[in-house]
């Protein structure tokens, strides 16, 4: 995360597009409109990436007074990128139906392959690819929005716990007890896979 | 055998390659053009509102209640009856030198 301060070029942008010259606007998404497609696309499926990120800049131009110039543009922009994405999983989890299936056959014998002693330099690179997405997208689906957040933020992207604060808005507490907890449930899922597959049933 | 928290923290970290690996997907062209329309559509940004504006709505959002209450106030003070009042005021005024406590609490 960009700490620097606010590039002048930006505040004068910034100056202009409040003073009313709405196609001003055009220069700051045209220069971060790929800085914001690489944190939403880290957070959101694939087929929605495109649409969140228009939402990310629609809502910046809204919230443009907000920014007082005290941070780098990057930086309060990554904010409402993080926080978008946040409450697009929140509406999505809203009306989701309560998940109860296990994992697949196929996946459960991934996990199994992927944890044991055999597994090979050429599994972990072929691994990577499809299976390790789609048992992280099924383990993600199974927590809260405040979980997957937290734990996308501070275990997947290592961001520190006073980062994940600033950009979900919440306080340093919160955010530590929800990052344990996240973990504990992400554990408890895995784990339970993984014995489910042992006890073979 | 390895315990249940090292099997997971050689999972986690296969995941969190996974979700690294998110970064790499090409999703295409945002088309600004199409973001910059919806916000021509959206008009330019308004200054912020000054003190007395930010409370102008509530005026005349309440205007009515107001209005209502200052009539039911006016109907009220009509219907209560001021002669006490009036008398006490009258016998004050008339009559000082003989005024005793005992006239005052009708005695």
């Amino acid at each position: 995360m960009n700490n620097g301060s606010c590039d002048p070029g930006d505040s004068e942008i910034v100056h202009q597009v409040l003073a009313g010259n709405v196609n001003a606007f055009e220069h700051l998404l045209k220069k971060y409109q790929n800085y914001v497609l690489g944190i939403v696309r880290k957070h959101m499926p694939y087929d929605q990436v495109r649409d969140v990120t228009q939402d990310v800049f629609i809502r910046a131009y809204q919230s443009l007074r907000t920014f007082k110039g005290d941070s780098s543009f990057e930086q309060w922009l990554s904010t409402i990128a993080v926080r978008t994405c946040y409450d697009f999983w929140r509406k999505r989890y809203k009306s989701r139906e309560l998940l109860m299936s296990s994992l697949s056959e196929k996946h459960q014998r991934w996990l199994e392959e992927a944890i044991s002693d055999k597994a090979t330099q050429s599994f972990r690179e072929r691994g990577l690819q499809k299976e390790a997405k789609e048992i992280l997208d099924w383990a993600l689906e199974r927590l809260s929005a405040e979980d997957r957040m937290v734990l996308e933020l501070v275990y997947l992207e290592g961001h520190s716990v006073k980062e994940t604060a600033s950009l979900l808005g919440w306080s340093t507490a919160n955010v530590k007890v929800r990052s344990f907890r996240s973990r504990k449930k992400l554990n408890k899922l895995l784990s339970k896979q993984i014995g489910h597959k042992r006890s073979g049933t | 055998m390895k315990s249940l928290e090292e099997e997971y923290e050689k999972l986690k970290g296969i995941l969190a390659r996974a979700y690294q690996e998110r970064e790499k997907i090409e999703v295409g062209d945002l088309r600004p053009e199409g973001v910059m329309q919806r916000i021509r559509k959206l008009g330019a940004i308004q200054p912020t509102p000054t003190f007395p504006e930010m409370f102008e709505p509530f005026v005349w959002r309440l205007a009515p209640v107001v209005s209502l209450l200052i009539v039911g106030l006016i109907v009220v003070l009509l219907a209560i009856d001021f002669t006490p009042g009036h008398d006490v005021f009258q016998l004050l005024m008339n009559g000082r030198e003989e005024l005793t406590l005992a006239q005052l609490f009708g005695g």
